[in-house]
């Protein structure tokens, strides 16, 4: 991890709690110029109270943020200067047209006069808006009221960009052009975006950090984060047989990495067995065929890898490790 | 200063954009109108004393339509979330909010003028007691408004923001009538000093009295400043 003096997002110790709830535990991580950071955890895992408490939307109960060297607790003002915020709700005012809403934007960002009609040309160029600037923002589709909200944390072209699930509400070609825009702004600026779209952030991302139950379970490399989602693709099976012929047929089918056999009763002869398995399609069916040749086979499953599969994986990781 | 000014063109963009100015500004003049015809064309007065009187308690029920979703709406809309993320001090954002409330409450009060017409045409009525009551008008205006402002910055709900407002702005504008059951001098006092129709009875009869008009102001004062601390602390 890089110093926290270099880096433009620097969290410490972070940590926020509603009550006796703990929504964020503990969370430290950097995110540096010209880093693209793909925020990661299924629904409820503290993604938006840490975006939230990076944008100074909310303060941290312990902990320290920094952003752009500021404080957010005693130069707040100042660095929201340097942050360009998407919430994970667009924050539109539904009576404005898109150019007066973007207008008001650009003000308060205080960016100059002279330069305001030239910066809402570029960030409606970018996201594709010349279609809609003089519509009402109640009028758009929901794909439109995203990109506006995408155009708004644009303006003034800030150090610091932080997007609350940007590409949700999208249809696949909006999304790829908004994986395009965050590319391109990610080159100079740090660019911190949550998701739980795993494709996303293994397509956009340098490095990737790991949230679940507040907890920051590890930062990763998209590659690190490819190789915890192989190790999530499982066939689980049961079939009346002998623990140890299974265990080796198993193990003697292609594509199958590793195997757990286990007797599901005692007295009977039927087991169930958890294989890990390659991510190719068709090592089920291996799986299948090699078994029925000897043995009743009553139940083969496929699980895809899930989100929640990974972060297991992580937390089993973290535990070996402590 | 520059961000006020663009909460203050967003806000004044918002009211026209959407239904509340106008709904607002045509319910007060029907209002005014009713009162000004009972008062003056059924009395034979040719002066505002009556007309400004009923404004005031009509005043109390237009301020919390207009306050409500000041602050309620932005946290009901999620557009807290980048208004309170913006480079803008809370006191840029709520002076920002309280100068486009004010706009309007002028806008509605010039609109009244229309009244004087007549008067003017069929009497002989004081326009310095028309004038001063108008200043005091637009003072207790601002410290009506203040006051709803504070009450929209502390809940979502705009119906509970304007119903918790409603009930302040009529217990301030009857807090005097509790004079007579005081045995107390002081409370006697204080109860006559708090009532906002006692201070704008000053204005209506002529009189700018700096008490009358520091008591509106300092008001409105504490209600912005209560507003903005509130905006600092909720983080």
């Amino acid at each position: 991890m890089m110093s926290s003096d270099s880096a433009l997002i620097a969290l410490e110790s972070v940590s926020k709690r509603y009550g006796s709830r703990t929504v964020v535990d503990d969370v430290s991580f950097t995110v540096a110029r010209g880093e693209i950071v793909g925020f990661l955890g299924p629904n409820g895992a503290g993604k938006t109270t840490t975006l939230r408490m990076i944008a100074g939307f909310t303060a941290p109960t312990s902990g320290r943020v920094r952003v752009a060297g500021h404080d957010m607790a005693t130069e707040n003002v100042e660095a929201a200067r340097c942050i360009g915020y998407l919430p994970e709700r667009p924050p539109l005012y539904d009576v404005l047209d898109v150019s007066a809403y973007l207008r008001f934007v650009a003000r308060a960002k205080r960016i100059e006069r002279r330069a305001i009609a030239g910066e809402l040309d570029r960030v409606i160029t970018a996201c594709r808006l010349e279609a809609v600037t003089r519509r009402e923002i109640f009028k758009l589709s929901k794909g439109y009221r995203q990109r506006v909200g995408l155009a708004q944390a644009l303006l003034g072209a800030p150090e610091v960009l932080l997007l609350d699930e940007p590409t949700a509400g999208l249809d696949p070609g909006q999304i790829q052009e908004a994986r395009e825009v965050i590319r391109a702004f990610g080159d100079d600026h740090a660019v911190l975006f949550s998701t739980h779209i795993l494709a996303e952030v293994t397509l956009i991302c340098r490095r990737v950090a790991i949230i679940h139950h507040g907890r920051l379970l590890a930062m990763d490399s998209p590659t690190g984060l490819l190789r915890a989602l192989e190790e999530t693709h499982r066939v689980c099976l049961e079939v009346s047989g002998p623990a140890d012929g299974v265990r080796d047929e198993l193990l003697s089918v292609k594509g199958v990495i590793a195997v757990d056999v286990h007797r599901l009763r005692d007295g009977e002869e039927m087991v169930a067995a958890d294989c890990r398995v390659e991510a190719e399609s068709g090592v089920e069916a291996a799986i299948a065929r090699a078994i029925t040749r000897r043995w009743d086979l009553h139940r083969l499953e496929r699980q895809q890898p899930t989100l929640e599969n990974i972060f297991l994986r992580y937390v089993s990781a973290q535990t070996n490790d402590a | 200063m520059s961000g006020t000014l663009a909460v203050y063109g967003k806000e004044l963009a918002s009211y026209f954009r959407s239904a509340i100015a106008y709904y607002v500004v045509a319910v007060f003049l029907l209002g005014t109108g009713y009162f000004f015809l009972y008062n003056v064309f059924l009395t034979g007065e040719t002066t505002m004393a009556g007309t400004f009187q009923n404004m005031g308690i009509l005043l109390t029920t237009l301020v919390p339509v207009i306050s409500m979703r000041l602050f309620s709406v932005e946290y009901s809309a999620g557009t807290a979330e980048l208004l309170l993320t913006l480079p803008l001090q809370p006191w840029e954002i709520v002076a920002g909010k309280y100068l486009g409330a004010v706009t309007i409450l002028v806008l509605m009060t010039a609109a009244t003028v229309v009244d004087l017409v007549p008067l003017y045409l069929f009497g002989t009525p004081e326009t310095t007691t028309i004038l001063a009551g108008y200043i005091g008008f637009v003072l207790l205006g601002m410290a009506c408004l203040a006051i709803g402002l504070l009450f929209s910055t502390l809940t979502h709900n705009q119906i509970v923001a304007a119903l918790i407002t409603a009930a302040v702005l009529l217990g301030f504008w009857f807090v005097g009538h509790l004079q007579t059951f005081q045995q107390s001098g002081t409370l006697r006092e204080l109860f006559g000093y708090l009532s906002f129709s006692r201070h704008f009875v000053d204005f209506i009869q002529g009189l700018v009295r700096t008490e009358a008009v520091a008591f509106y102001l300092i008001v409105a004062a504490i209600a912005l400043t209560l507003s903005t601390n509130y905006l600092k602390w909720r983080r």
